[in-house]
C-alpha cells in the first residue's frame, strides 16, 4: 500500500524535470492584419502554397536591418518570393496598419518602408505595446502598386518582426471581393489538370471586360493559365494577381 | 448503517485504486511533460479567449464574427472540460506554476489582460468588431502553437488527437478572422 502514495510524487518529480527540456513551442509575435501581410494573405487562404507559414504568421522573426520580407532568415522565403501572385489591396493616400500581436515584446520603434525610403517610424521607447496596434501611415508621393515593408524592433533583443505589405495606392484592389477566397481550396490544382488537359483549347491572351468560363485557358505575359472559376474580367484581376481566378499551368 | 457503508465504498474505491494502479507502478506514465504543458496552457488560453469570444458573440456588429464566437466558445466548453479531466486523472495541477519558469521564453500565456477586455467592453460600432478580430486572431495563433506543439511532442494518443482537432479548427476560425480583417 505504502508504494501508492510514492509513485505519485515520483511522477511529478518525473514530470517536473522533464519539463525543462520539453518541446517548446515556436516564439510567435506579431504581423500585419490589415491591409493583409503577405503571411495574412498566406493564413487566410487567399494565397495557395505557402507552407508552414499558414500555421504561424506572426512568427517571420529575424536580426533587424534586413529589407527581405522573411527579414532574411532561412524560414518563409516563400514570402520573398516576387513571382508568387501576392494580391494588391487599394488603399488612399494614407494607410492604417492593424497588427496582430501574440506576444508583448518590448518595443524600441515600428518603421513602414516603400524600398529604401522610410515612411514612418514610430518610437515606443522601450515599452510593451497593447493587445492590439494600429498605425496610420501617408504614403507620401507614392502610387500605384508598392510593398510596404513593416519592421518592429524589438527592445531586448537583436531580433524585428517583419511583413511585407502589398498596395495599390490610389486604385482597386486586385483581390476580388469576397467569394473567391471562399473557393480557393488547394484542391483545385489537383483535380483540374484531369478534367482539362492541359495543351487544349487555348482562348488566346487574357483581356480585361471578357467573361471567362471554368476551364478557359489564357496567356499573360508569356504564362498560360486555367480559369478556376467563371468571372468577367476586370482590370487588376489579371491571372497572377488572383489566384483564385487563375491557375498557372 | 450509514458509516458502514461508507467504511465499504472506501474500502472499494481503495481496492479499486490499487488494482488500477498496479501496471502503471510497473511501466512509465503514458503521458508525456508537452502533453500536462500542451493541456495547461491550452486551458489558459482558452479561459482568456472565451472572455473575449463571450463578449464577440454577444456585440459584434457582423453576424460572421458572432457566428466565429458562438462557434468557438461550443468547442472550447467540449474542449477544455476533456483536458481538465486529463489533467485531474493524471494527478497534474490544471495550471502551471508560475514560478517554475518552464513557460519562460513562450510569452503565449497570459497575454491577455484585464484592461484590454475592459477596452474591448468600452469599444462600440466598428471599433468593437475591429478590436475582437485582433484579440481573437491574436489568442487563435497562441492556440495553434500549443496544439501543433502537442501534435509533435506529445505522447499520449487521446490527447494528441485532441490537439490535431484543436489545429484543425483554429485554423479554419483563423482563416475565417483573417478575410474578415483583410475589410476592416
Amino acid at each position: 500500500m505504502r508504494r501508492r502514495f510514492i509513485l505519485p510524487a515520483l511522477t511529478v518529480a518525473a514530470i517536473t524535470a522533464s519539463l525543462l527540456v520539453a518541446v517548446a513551442p515556436a516564439s510567435a509575435h506579431g504581423y500585419i492584419s490589415s491591409p493583409p501581410s503577405r503571411q495574412a494573405n498566406c493564413a487566410s487562404g487567399a494565397v495557395a502554397g505557402c507552407g508552414d507559414i499558414i500555421y504561424e504568421p506572426q512568427s517571420v522573426e529575424a536580426p533587424k536591418g534586413s529589407k527581405l520580407c522573411n527579414g532574411g532568415g532561412s524560414r518563409f522565403a516563400v514570402l520573398n518570393d516576387t513571382s508568387k501572385a501576392w494580391p494588391y489591396a487599394g488603399v488612399g493616400k494614407t494607410v492604417t496598419f492593424n497588427w496582430i500581436i501574440t506576444a508583448r515584446h518590448a518595443t524600441t520603434t515600428w518603421e513602414y518602408f516603400i524600398g529604401n525610403t522610410l515612411l514612418a517610424s514610430f518610437n515606443d521607447n522601450g515599452a510593451q505595446p497593447g493587445a492590439t496596434k494600429q498605425h496610420t501611415v501617408s504614403m507620401g508621393s507614392f502610387t500605384g502598386r508598392q510593398t510596404i515593408l513593416a519592421r518592429w524592433n524589438i527592445a531586448d533583443t537583436a531580433n524585428a518582426f517583419y511583413s511585407c505589405v502589398d498596395v495599390n495606392i490610389g486604385g482597386g484592389s486586385t483581390t476580388p471581393p469576397t467569394t473567391p477566397p471562399t473557393t480557393t481550396p488547394t484542391t483545385a490544382p489537383t483535380t483540374a489538370p484531369t478534367t482539362n488537359p492541359p495543351t487544349t483549347t487555348p482562348t488566346g491572351t487574357w483581356r480585361a471586360g471578357t467573361a471567362y468560363k471554368v476551364g478557359d485557358v489564357v496567356t499573360y505575359n508569356g504564362v498560360s493559365y486555367r480559369c478556376r472559376q467563371a468571372h468577367t474580367a476586370i482590370a487588376g484581376w489579371e491571372p497572377p494577381n488572383v489566384p483564385a481566378l487563375w491557375l498557372a499551368i | 448503517m450509514a458509516r458502514h457503508l461508507i467504511r465499504i465504498a472506501l474500502i472499494l474505491a481503495l481496492v479499486a485504486g490499487c488494482s488500477a494502479k498496479q501496471p502503471a507502478a510497473a511501466t512509465a506514465p503514458p503521458f508525456n511533460a508537452t502533453d500536462v504543458m500542451f493541456l495547461q496552457m491550452g486551458l489558459a488560453q482558452i479561459a482568456e479567449g472565451d472572455q473575449v469570444a463571450a463578449l464577440a458573440a454577444e456585440r459584434a456588429g457582423d453576424g460572421r464574427i458572432r457566428a466565429i464566437a458562438t462557434e468557438l466558445r461550443g468547442q472550447w466548453h467540449d474542449e477544455s472540460g476533456t483536458m481538465q479531466r486529463w489533467l485531474l486523472g493524471w494527478q497534474q495541477p490544471l495550471a502551471a506554476d508560475p514560478s517554475a519558469g518552464v513557460h519562460a521564453g513562450h510569452g503565449a500565456l497570459h497575454a491577455l489582460r484585464a484592461a484590454d477586455i475592459q477596452d474591448l467592453r468600452s469599444a462600440s460600432g466598428p471599433a468593437f468588431d475591429r478590436t475582437a478580430v485582433s484579440l481573437l486572431l491574436g489568442n487563435l495563433a497562441n492556440c495553434l502553437e500549443t496544439s501543433r506543439m502537442e501534435e509533435s511532442g506529445g505522447a499520449y494518443p487521446p490527447t494528441k488527437s485532441l490537439a490535431a482537432t484543436a489545429t484543425q479548427r483554429r485554423q479554419g476560425q483563423m482563416q475565417r478572422l483573417l478575410r474578415l480583417a483583410a475589410t476592416q
